[in-house]
């Protein structure tokens, strides 16, 4: 019996050696492996020179649909577009969390990797995506050709929209990151817990914040609460912040007063100001400040 | 037991033999190599022609559209399109590779003419929001020879032919021609609503669907109006119409030698062995007498209204009065008999605080409209619904309505296009609720 199966063990054995071919297929050029390549321009230099080499960051502007929804029609962005808006991020994102908090923090916690569309996302409701990010390292950003600052012909204040807009996805998504590695106060779940809800789709921004809830979007999750917390103040900047709490009128549908509302987000505002300092050693009035003047800077 | 093992070792046997059979390769090298091969040669096709491909585009909703691309070997394309006259005009710049995907795959991977109709912001192209016109920029290779190359879109299918072109055909995008062809579409910025075509002794009422590209033109013959649609193609001969359009003796083909004065508004053209002009024209060539009366009744016999989301509109502003930014605005309506006998109703509709109705907040109430007998219809305000507004859109729609002239009305297909008989450049186009 046991040599039977030694005989069976022996056949296999040959089977399997019998047929190695001593000339496998050449496999040492295989097209497009290590990722596409071609000509450099200017462009590619610049993004090399000031963005990759400071802050580890790679930039994709050239189309590559398995980077967004492979369902979608999008376009690839508008070249003279990559420059003014990398400039712009560096400016309004990167610099200030360098200022206050220094290069290795930013470079350590940064996502890596942006990748740029020229068009919107068209969702079936009829909204349409304008940023997403995956994993604390992918930043998508959407509608590039739209993008203007004050520096180009024919800027109006009314155009600071998108542009806004670009600025909130990043700092929302930076904001995530930094809660990842560093959990946010459980005090702030404590102030809305109850008031979060999946549904936030068919909330209203005015009717999130009679709840105490900064956007509609925040009415999600306490850490997309957290997350959008953050970002809207630091793109509106402490006065900004200020006047939404302050315009906060009339009675939510369960039943939130105006009062109770502002007193939940200055609580918020506290646990966000605390976080930053007890978490990254950054003042994070000061770097509202440094956020909210290069944002001016740029767009008013 | 035996027996068993003996069948799996003659099994196996079987198959070693089988499976030790010397293999034939089809091919004489890799995949790999076959694909780099493959890549290498559509590289040196695209960039082979000295002069550049001329190209036509066909996206899935619309017309064709002509390109012209010159590839060189460092990934850039450079482009002309008639698409409109600055693409026509203006050589664009933009980033090309070629990719081993599925198939090789040539991406126009940068913004540029191309992508203009497959932007999913239909303010764009025309389309439709989301999906543009259908159109691609990701193509699969058919075929590449020398005198043409064959691509296939990726995401719609839209067939992309290349052929070799000549230096005149380039020079043509070069010179201007292109540009100056396109300067045909120019004429839709003529302020009024009718546009007249006036051309060796005849005149017609022109119209364009530029994203279709379709044309028609009425005109009168005798007592009778006459009409007649075609579509229309640009070429380096001018816009050439599908079907030629024959008025007795007088037969056109296509239109060419564009040259549009901003300041008069007019288009001056050549065509049919003729030169002559596109204007504007205050009034139709032949106004439709029962069209207000009909109008009207149309919405009494069914009892509904007839409505409009973009409220007045002039040829430079789709929304003339900004009508659409009245909180919770859903469209303005006009409903004739809304007190029967007595009065009609004209006002903004709004979408209900609970956001799962509509509603009005207030109204105005013209009497029943007079029709003149030169065939146009005169509002007059009897009085008001609720509190109406005393400025703003709804006011300032509500006194472009009482307009003394009164309108003409325009049966369009979908409804009726209500064109101020003052100046004609102002109009509303009413949809029925029915």
């Amino acid at each position: 019996m046991i040599m039977k199966h030694i005989i069976t063990i022996i056949a296999i054995t040959t089977l399997l050696t019998a047929c190695r071919r001593e000339d496998p297929l050449v496999v040492d050029d295989i097209p497009g492996l290590g990722g596409d390549t071609w000509a450099k321009t200017p462009l590619d230099e610049w993004l090399f020179d000031s963005i990759a080499t400071p802050f580890n960051i790679s930039v994709k502007y050239k189309w590559d649909q398995f980077e967004l929804e492979v369902n979608k029609m999008i376009v690839p962005p508008k070249e003279e577009k990559v420059v003014p808006v990398m400039r712009s991020i560096k400016k309004v994102w990167i610099d200030p969390y360098i200022e206050e908090g220094g290069r290795i923090f930013f470079n350590k916690y940064s996502p890596k990797f942006f990748v740029l569309a020229g068009s919107g996302s068209w969702n079936l409701d009829g909204t349409v995506t304008l940023g997403t990010a995956e994993g604390g390292r992918k930043v998508v950003l959407y509608e590039l050709n739209e993008y203007v600052n004050k520096s180009m012909p024919g800027y109006t204040s009314a155009d600071s929209a998108i542009a806004k807009q670009m600025f909130h996805t990043i700092e929302h998504e930076f904001a995530h990151i930094l809660d990842q590695n560093i959990r946010r106060p459980l005090e702030f779940d404590a102030i809305s817990a109850g008031y979060y809800t999946g549904d936030w789709i068919n909330t209203s921004p005015a009717e999130a914040r009679r709840d105490g809830i900064i956007t509609a979007y925040a009415v999600s999750k306490n850490s997309e609460d957290f997350a959008e917390m953050v970002s809207i103040m630091l793109i509106e900047g402490k006065s900004g912040f200020d006047h939404i709490v302050n315009s906060i009128t009339g009675t939510s549908i369960r039943g939130t007063t105006p009062e109770v509302a502002r007193q939940r987000l200055r609580e918020k505002e506290t646990q966000v100001v605390n976080y930053f300092k007890r978490a990254w050693n950054i003042d994070f009035y000061s770097l509202q400040t440094r956020k909210r003047q290069a944002i001016v800077n740029e767009l008013y | 037991m035996f027996m068993k093992y003996k069948l799996t070792l003659v099994a196996l046997l079987a198959i070693a033999a089988v499976s030790c059979k010397k293999e034939e390769y089809i091919f004489d090298q890799s995949p790999d190599e076959r694909l780099n091969e493959a890549l290498s040669n559509y590289q040196a096709a695209l960039t082979a022609s000295p002069a550049g491909w001329k190209a036509t585009l066909q996206p899935a909703l619309g017309s064709a559209y002509n390109f012209f691309f010159q590839f060189n070997n460092e990934n850039r394309v450079f482009m002309y399109a008639d698409v409109d006259t600055v693409t026509a005009g203006t050589r664009g710049e933009s980033s090309y590779r070629l990719k081993a995907m599925q198939q090789p795959t040539l991406v126009f991977d940068t913004y540029s003419y191309l992508h203009i109709l497959a932007d999913p912001d239909a303010s764009k192209n025309g389309g439709v929001y989301g999906q543009g016109l259908l159109s691609d920029f990701e193509f699969i290779f058919q075929s590449a020879g020398e005198d043409s190359i064959v691509l296939t879109g990726k995401a719609n299918s839209t067939k992309l032919k290349l052929e070799r072109a000549t230096q005149e055909e380039l020079d043509a995008w070069q010179n201007g021609t292109w540009a100056n062809i396109l300067n045909f579409l120019k004429f839709q910025d003529i302020e009024t609503y009718f546009k007249r075509l006036t051309l060796g002794g005849n005149t017609y009422e022109i119209a364009v669907d530029p994203i279709g590209r379709f044309i028609g033109f009425q005109w009168l013959s005798g007592a009778s109006l006459q009409s007649f649609v075609t579509g229309y193609s640009f070429g380096s001969q001018g816009m050439t119409l599908d079907d030629p359009l024959i008025n007795g003796n007088q037969t056109i083909d296509r239109f060419y030698d564009f040259s549009w004065n901003p300041s008069t508004q007019t288009l001056q053209l050549s065509g049919g062995g003729a030169t002559g002009s596109i204007q504007g024209a205050t009034a139709p060539l032949r106004t439709n007498l029962q069209a207000p009366q009909r109008w009207w009744q149309e919405a009494v016999a069914e009892d509904l209204y007839w409505f409009s989301p973009e409220g007045f509109r002039s040829a430079s502003l789709q929304d003339r009065f900004d009508i659409n930014s009245l909180d919770r605005y859903y469209y303005l309506i006009y409903w004739p008999g809304y007190s029967t006998g007595e009065n009609d109703l004209f006002s903004p509709v709004f979408v209900n605080s609970a956001g799962d109705g509509l509603e009005l907040l207030y109204g105005a109430a013209p009497g029943i409209p007079t029709f003149t007998a030169d065939g146009r219809i005169v509002f007059d305000n009897l009085g008001f619904y609720g509190a109406y507004p005393s400025s703003g859109p709804a006011y300032q729609s509500l006194q472009q309505l009482l307009i003394p002239e009164g309108y003409y009305m325009i049966p369009t297909g979908a409804g009726y296009d209500m064109v101020s008989a003052a100046d004609a450049k102002t109009w509303i186009s009413w949809q029925p609720t029915w």
